[in-house]
């Protein structure tokens, strides 16, 4: 009887998990919250890695649905109605002792839960608050905890489950409105932006609240949560932030509009993270591409630093691209390519240029940029100096000086530059090279193709 | 010329430096060392040191007071580390001795660890730099087995002397379990009681024995966890170059899940 019902937990595991793999969020960053001293568990700011699955991608949360029954029929999607797989369904008992017991062997940072919608949105996000609910007082976990909300459920079931989670997210699924009508007839734009807004305002209150005595104005917390006595830490709303991710690839959006959408998210709904997601044709499908070749992943790299761009770099969508160049160039790093077109900036001398105007050197990432401006308060910085503190010299070298002089007799010329540049195989990355990206593409755009390594 | 030889410790090198000073010798004449792999030279006096907790805190205190908190755990950390291969071979007490001279030398020394173009600072700062990676890796990477009593047992083959600041993390993170971490490269423990402090211990003497019976359900769980890290790939973007990239094989030695693919793809042949 134990035994039956103890592989019946593996095959269930196993569903889950399979079913939940696409979803690409797993980091466990954003909050640093103390273990308090009884219970299990305490988050840190930087995240942690605990393991790196067979394709490279970090392990950090438990990443399971809650069900992989769906009542959509989302073509994109390997849990959509229409296929035929084994289904299965957790209870919330089952999710919590799996958690209680990854972490306290260390296998995992804290629980990411996602889920099918089963019956209706309102029962799935029911089951998703009761999870927690029941992990944070009965089990006192006080690790991370990321869960979906789900699009068309109460925003009064939202709103208590993102007192008990660190980060929630609602994913966009497609960069356009367009394309979820095509792919994902059931869902609607609306119906995702709105849950979004909610916990970006939900946010916002509590951020004011905390900020203010927080155990005054108690009663203004939904009854749950003064009840269960959850203390101070967790009556924070949603700490972590928000994110959300897009499938990249299945519609036929260019890199433009795909993070003009980022940015728009980031501006107006003030979320942490956007997560771009190489399509993989798990259906099968014929109305979308077929992803014989591979799942898009150079497109998504360039995505992710074009992105660390808007993020960290002070970038804006319309600097990288426009509407006459719709597309990132496969070859360069978004950063070179756009320190190309404006050769007009530089070069820029190390000793004195504004750390803003550092952010913008291909080869100076903001750590580094840190460190020079720290460090020439007391030194004047040649080079050797640079290199010690993390440049990475074969980029930098066309678009610095140090007290007045380039490292080498350097022409600021674009296609001299450029052909440099494009001599350095690092630009794209070894993973996507061994996976035959290059030769492909090699065929595919023919503007570099005299120069390219 | 004077070589102060230190242990290979924080309390041993602080130790050192606080000896050094005492004896007044001119400060371009000193140096330190762990003693280890050192060519002995003609013209050079040795002086050996014995650790005392109580002058190396004196320094600490110094350390701590005049250039700030981080200065002095950039220090700890750089003494705690192991060997790092660099381009430099600068000894390490050496470097960390150079590096405090240098901040006592100067008016306010607090900018001094920003001076990377100083030999002695950046030794400390890779040093350092080595320790706190290899820390942040084992915060995730270290594995717990449950044994019959209940303890949680891991055991990690780390480079650098991380069981500290292993230890102010789990200590935080799970209070209530009885867990014990053993440094084998160092055969030492750190033990957590509940609820307790956590100290460390020498453990040359560790009951083998003891550590090698399992909880009844520990299989089942470790089973849950292979089954959970087998389902998470994504076929389609498998890349083994990448995942050892990012867990280095002396990690992939002692979790769980890279043991059990191992032994499957023994079973294979």
């Amino acid at each position: 009887m134990e035994l039956a019902s103890q592989s019946d937990l593996m095959e269930k595991l196993a569903i889950l998990t399979d079913a939940a793999k696409y979803d690409v969020a797993c980091t466990s960053s954003g909050v640093d919250r103390k273990g308090k001293g009884h219970g299990i568990g305490n988050s840190v700011a930087a995240g942690i890695c605990h393991s790196f699955a067979g394709d490279g991608r970090c392990i950090s949360l438990l990443k399971i649905l809650m069900t992989n029954h769906c009542v959509y029929n989302c073509s994109y999607c390997q849990n959509n109605c229409n296929n035929d797989l084994p289904r299965a369904t957790f209870t919330p008992e089952e999710i919590c002792t799996l958690v209680i017991q990854f972490y306290r062997r260390n296998y995992i940072e804290g629980l990411f839960l996602s889920s099918g919608v089963i019956d209706n949105p309102n029962h799935t996000m029911e089951l998703l608050f009761q999870t927690l609910y029941l992990l944070r007082t009965k089990y006192e976990f006080n690790g991370y905890i990321h869960v979906k909300a789900i699009p068309g459920s109460d925003p009064r079931l939202i709103e208590l489950t993102g007192y008990l989670a660190d980060r929630m997210s609602i994913n966009l699924e497609l960069p356009t409105a367009d394309g979820l009508r095509t792919l994902a007839p059931c869902k609607s734009r609306q119906a995702i932006l709105r849950p979004m807004r909610q916990i970006q305002n939900g946010i916002r209150e509590n951020h004011l609240l905390t900020s203010h005595e927080l155990m005054r104005s108690g009663s203004r917390l939904p009854e749950v949560v003064r009840l269960s006595s959850l203390d101070a830490p967790r009556k924070r709303f949603v700490p972590a932030g928000q994110s959300t991710q897009m499938i990249i690839g299945a519609t036929p959006e260019s890199d433009y509009q795909i993070i003009k959408v980022a940015e728009s998210l980031y501006n107006r709904f003030e979320l942490k993270r956007v997560f771009y997601s190489a399509f993989v044709n798990v259906t099968g499908s014929r109305d979308l591409p077929a992803t014989t070749g591979g799942p898009p992943l150079l497109r998504e790299h360039r995505l992710y630093q074009a992105d660390w761009l808007l993020r960290y770099y002070h970038f804006e969508a319309d600097e990288l691209l426009s509407e006459s160049q719709p597309d990132f160039n496969i070859y360069l790093d978004p950063k070179c390519d756009w320190a190309l077109r404006h050769l007009e900036h530089f070069p820029v001398e190390i000793n004195r240029a504004p750390y803003q105007t550092l952010l913008r050197v291909p080869g100076i990432g903001y750590v580094s940029a840190r460190r020079i401006v720290a460090a020439r308060r007391t030194n004047r910085l040649d080079f050797s100096d640079l290199k010690r503190i993390g440049v990475v010299l074969k980029r930098a070298i066309y678009f610095i000086t140090c007290s007045g002089h380039t490292m080498y007799p350097i022409r600021i010329d674009q296609d001299y530059i450029t052909r440099q540049l494009l001599a350095d195989r690092t630009q794209i990355p070894r993973e996507i090279r061994q996976s035959g990206y290059e030769q492909l593409s090699l065929f595919d755009d023919n503007r570099y193709a005299g120069c390219a390594p | 010329m004077y070589t102060y030889i230190c242990e290979n410790s924080i309390d041993g090198i602080l130790t050192g430096i606080y000896t050094a000073y005492a004896d007044r010798h001119p400060l371009r004449d000193i140096h330190l060392s762990v003693g280890d792999g050192m060519t002995l030279s003609l013209f050079t006096q040795y002086i050996e040191v014995t650790p005392d907790p109580v002058k190396a805190a004196k320094v600490a205190n110094t350390l701590k007071s005049r250039f700030g908190q981080d200065f002095y755990e950039t220090i700890y950390q750089a003494a705690m580390s192991g060997d790092v291969p660099g381009k430099s071979t600068m000894d390490k007490a050496d470097a960390i001795f150079e590096t405090i001279a240098l901040a006592l030398s100067s008016g306010d020394g607090t900018g001094t660890l920003l001076s990377l173009g100083e030999p002695c600072v950046y030794r400390v700062f890779e040093l350092c730099r080595a320790t706190g990676r290899e820390a942040m890796h084992l915060l995730g990477f270290v594995r717990f087995q449950e044994l019959e009593n209940g303890i949680l047992l891991s055991e990690i083959h780390p480079k650098h002397h991380v069981l500290p600041i292993l230890g102010d993390h789990f200590s935080d993170r799970l209070p209530e379990e009885n867990f014990m971490i053993y440094d084998k490269n160092r055969r030492l423990a750190l033990l957590h009681p509940a609820n307790q402090h956590y100290f460390l211990a020498d453990a040359k003497d560790l009951n083998m024995d003891m550590i090698r019976r399992f909880s009844a359900g520990e299989t089942h769980f470790e089973q849950l966890w292979i089954t959970f890290f087998r389902n998470i790939t994504i076929e389609a973007r498998k890349n083994p170059h990448l995942q050892s990239q990012m867990i280095p094989k002396r990690f992939q030695q002692d979790a769980v899940e890279f043991q059990a693919e191992q032994q499957r793809a023994a079973s294979f042949y």
